[in-house]
C-alpha cells in the first residue's frame, strides 16, 4: 500500500476536528421540503418522503413501520426478487389507494429521485456499504439495517459519507436501547460502581461458501443480489434471507455476512459496549485465548474496560465492576421521539440532531465485531490503531481491512 | 508440506461448484500455522501459484485467489496479472491483487488497464484507488474524461483516494461530462479533506471553491461550504 493510505488516521482526526463528526454542521437546521414538526398527520406534501433498498424479512418489516408512520410518504420499492418487489408495490399502493409506488430493481434509479428524503437500506450485508455511501452523496437520510458494513474500510468511509454530507445516518439495531436495560441501567446509575469488563456470548463466523449451482428464478435479478461479491451460481439457499448463521442462508457465508459476530454481534456487542459506556471507542487490542478446543476473545479499551466474548464461565452480559466504589451516575441517552429506533431516525431527520443509533457508533460496535472475526481467521491476538483504522505490526491483517469489489462496484 | 495441505492442493484440480469447501480447510489450516515459518510459507505460495497456472476449474482458481489474498507476495503477480484480462477471473485476480503490498501489485494492475474492456477496467481502476496508488495517477487522469461515464466516475473516485496535491490537481482541471460531475465533486471533496488533514489548508480551499463554483448540487454545496469553513478554523 502507499504512504497516501498510512495518512488516513489524519483525515478522520480532520473530521473530528474541524466539525464535520456533527449533523447539524453549522448550518441552519435542514428541513426537508416534506418534513413537519408537529404531532398531527402531516399533509402528503409535507411528510418525509421515503423509498426502501431490500426489503425481504428484515427490509419488510422496516418498511411497515415506516409505511404505516404518519410522518412519511412511502413512494418506492427497490427489490432483486420481482416476487417480493411486487408484493411490497401492492402493499404501498394499497396504503394509498392509488398505484403510485414506483418499483426498482437497482437501487441507483431510486436514489436519483430529488422528492425523495431518506431510505431505508435492508440488502443483505455485503451491500451495505456501498448502498450507504451513494445514498449520502445523492443527498438523502439513512436507516440501514445492521450490521452496517462488511469490512473495517467500509465503516470508515460510510462515517466519511455521512459527515461530508451532512447526512442523518441511522444504524439499524433496536435492540441495543430496547433490549438490554437490565444490565444498562446499573451501569450508568452507577450502582456497579466502575465498570472492568463485560462479557458476551456468541455463535460462530461465517464461512466460505460453495454450493451447486442451480436455475434461478426467472424474475430474480442474480447479477444485482450479488453485487460486489465475488460472482457464485445461483443457489437459493445462498441468497436465502433466513435468520439462521449456520448454514442455508445469505448470513451463513463470509462473501455476505459475518454470521453470528456480525449478525447477533451487532445487538450483543452493541447492548454490551453501551452498557459499559465505551460506545464511542474502539478497542486498542484484541486478544485470542485457546484453552484446548475452546477459543475466546478479550477487546481492550483504551480506558481500561476488557469486552470479553464467550470467555469461560462468563454468562451473557455478565458485568465485572466495583461494587461500593463511586462512580457518577449518567443520564442514559434514549430515543429522540417514541415509536422505537425508527421514530427517532425521522425526528432526526427533521431537528437534524444525530440518531440514538448514529452511524459512527453502529461501525464502532461492528468493527469489533470485524476486529474479532479477522483474529478468528488468523488465530491470534492483534493490534488495533483506530485513529489510523489499521492493525499495528501485523501486515498481514491489515490485508483484510477491505476486500476488492466485483466491478462494476466501488466505494 | 503436511499431507493435509498436499491432499487440499490436489483437490483443486477438480474443485468446482458443488464441491464441499471443507476439503480445501487445510489451506487455511496452513495460511494460519505458517505465519512464522518463512519456508513453508513459502511452499504454500507456490504451491498454490503452481494451481492458478493449470487449467483447473474457475471455482479453484477463486480458492487460490482468497488465500494469495492474504499470503500472497510479489511472487504470486506473475500468475495472477494474466487473470485480469480474464472476464470471469479478473475479480478475483484483483482480490488478491489489491491487497498485496509492494510495487509488482500495483505495477500489474496499471499494466492491464490499457488492455481491459470498460467493465473490467472499472475494476482495475477502483483497485489502484484503493491502494493508493500515486503512479497511476498519470494513467488515470485522463480517464476523468472517458466517454464511458462508469469509467469516468471510477476515475474520479480512485483520484480521489489517491489524494495528494496532484490528484487534487488532476480533479481541478478535469472536463468531465455532465454524468461523471458528481463523482469528480465527491472525489474532490474527498482529496479537500485529506489536504486540509494534512494541514494544506490552501489546496484545500482552492478544491472546496472550485467544487462550490462548479456544482448544481445543493447537497454538494452545502458539502464544500461546510469544507470551505473548515478551512479557516
Amino acid at each position: 500500500m502507499s504512504q497516501t493510505k498510512q495518512n488516513q488516521h489524519t483525515r478522520r482526526d480532520f473530521l473530528k476536528a474541524t466539525g464535520l463528526t456533527t449533523v447539524a454542521l453549522g448550518f441552519p437546521t435542514i428541513i426537508p421540503s416534506s418534513a413537519l414538526g408537529n404531532d398531527e398527520k402531516p399533509a402528503p406534501s409535507n411528510r418525509i418522503v421515503m423509498g426502501g433498498i431490500g426489503l425481504g424479512n428484515m427490509g419488510s418489516g422496516d418498511m411497515s413501520n415506516f409505511l404505516n408512520n404518519p410522518l412519511v410518504q412511502y413512494v418506492g420499492v427497490c427489490e432483486v426478487r420481482g416476487n417480493v418487489r411486487n408484493e411490497r408495490k401492492n402493499q404501498v399502493d394499497g396504503k394509498y389507494g392509488n398505484k403510485d409506488c414506483k418499483a426498482y430493481v437497482d437501487f441507483r434509479e431510486m436514489l436519483a429521485r430529488e422528492d425523495i428524503d431518506a431510505v431505508h437500506i435492508a440488502t443483505p450485508d455485503h451491500w451495505h456499504g456501498i448502498q450507504i455511501i451513494e445514498a449520502c452523496r445523492a443527498g438523502k437520510d439513512v436507516f440501514c439495517q445492521k450490521p452496517e458494513t462488511r469490512t473495517l474500510r467500509e465503516g470508515q468511509l460510510v462515517v466519511e459519507a455521512a459527515r461530508r454530507y451532512g447526512r442523518v445516518v441511522s444504524g439499524g439495531s433496536q435492540r441495543v436501547l430496547e433490549d438490554y436495560r437490565k444490565i444498562v441501567n446499573p451501569c450508568w446509575s452507577g450502582e456497579l460502581g466502575p465498570i472492568k469488563a463485560i462479557n458476551v456470548e456468541m455463535g460462530t463466523i461465517s464461512k466460505a461458501c460453495n454450493l451447486p449451482a442451480e436455475n434461478c428464478p426467472a424474475d430474480m435479478d442474480w447479477e444485482m443480489w450479488l453485487g460486489p461479491a465475488p460472482w457464485a451460481p445461483y443457489n437459493h439457499s445462498r441468497c436465502d434471507g433466513n435468520f439462521s448463521c449456520e448454514g442455508g442462508s445469505w448470513r451463513s457465508y463470509s462473501d455476505y455476512s459475518g454470521g453470528n459476530m456480525t449478525d447477533w454481534g451487532a445487538h450483543h456487542i452493541g447492548g454490551a459496549t453501551f452498557a459499559v459506556d465505551v460506545r464511542e471507542l474502539q478497542p486498542t487490542e484484541v486478544i485470542l485465548t485457546v484453552e484446548g478446543d475452546k477459543r475466546w476473545l478479550a477487546f481492550k479499551y483504551p480506558n481500561g474496560v476488557e469486552l470479553t466474548l464467550n470467555k469461560p464461565g462468563k454468562s451473557q452480559h455478565q458485568v465485572d465492576g466495583t461494587p461500593g466504589e463511586k462512580r457518577e451516575p449518567k443520564k442514559i441517552p434514549e430515543y429522540a421521539a417514541k415509536g422505537g429506533i425508527g421514530a427517532d431516525f425521522l425526528e432526526c431527520i427533521k431537528t437534524r440532531a444525530k440518531p440514538f443509533r448514529d452511524i459512527e457508533l453502529a461501525v464502532n460496535t461492528v468493527t469489533v465485531c470485524h476486529l474479532g472475526i479477522i483474529a478468528y481467521t488468523l488465530g491470534r491476538s492483534l493490534k488495533w490503531d483506530a485513529a489510523k483504522q489499521q492493525f499495528i505490526g501485523d501486515d498481514e491483517a491489515n490485508r483484510f481491512i477491505d476486500r476488492a469489489r466485483r466491478e462494476p462496484w466501488q466505494l | 508440506m503436511t499431507e493435509n495441505l498436499a491432499k487440499a492442493l490436489e483437490a483443486l484440480k477438480t474443485y468446482d461448484w458443488g464441491t464441499d469447501p471443507n476439503l480445501l480447510m487445510p489451506i487455511d489450516d496452513a495460511i494460519v500455522a505458517t505465519h512464522t515459518d518463512a519456508a513453508a510459507r513459502k511452499e504454500l505460495e507456490s504451491g498454490l501459484i503452481a494451481v492458478l497456472k493449470t487449467e483447473v476449474p474457475q471455482a479453484a482458481k477463486d480458492a487460490v485467489c482468497r488465500a494469495l489474498r492474504t499470503i500472497g507476495t510479489a511472487a504470486a503477480v506473475p500468475a495472477l496479472a494474466p487473470l485480469l484480462a480474464d472476464e470471469k477471473l479478473s475479480h478475483m485476480a484483483r482480490y488478491a491483487l489489491e491487497r498485496i503490498p509492494g510495487p509488482e501489485a500495483g505495477q500489474a494492475l496499471r499494466d492491464a488497464l490499457p488492455k481491459v474492456p470498460a467493465k473490467l477496467k472499472i475494476g482495475m481502476i477502483s483497485s489502484l484507488g484503493v491502494r493508493g496508488e500515486a503512479a497511476a495517477l498519470a494513467a488515470l487522469t485522463p480517464l476523468l474524461a472517458d466517454s464511458d461515464p462508469g469509467v469516468a466516475a471510477a476515475a474520479a473516485h480512485a483520484v480521489g483516494d489517491i489524494a495528494s496535491q496532484d490528484a487534487a490537481k488532476a480533479l481541478l482541471m478535469a472536463k468531465p461530462a455532465a454524468g461523471t460531475m458528481a463523482a469528480i465533486a465527491d472525489a474532490s471533496l474527498n482529496c479537500a479533506e485529506h489536504l486540509l488533514a494534512a494541514g494544506n489548508k490552501n489546496a484545500a480551499k482552492i478544491t472546496y471553491e472550485k467544487v462550490l463554483a462548479s456544482t448544481p448540487s445543493k447537497v454538494v454545496k452545502d458539502a464544500a461550504t461546510r469544507g470551505l469553513q473548515a478551512c479557516t478554523k
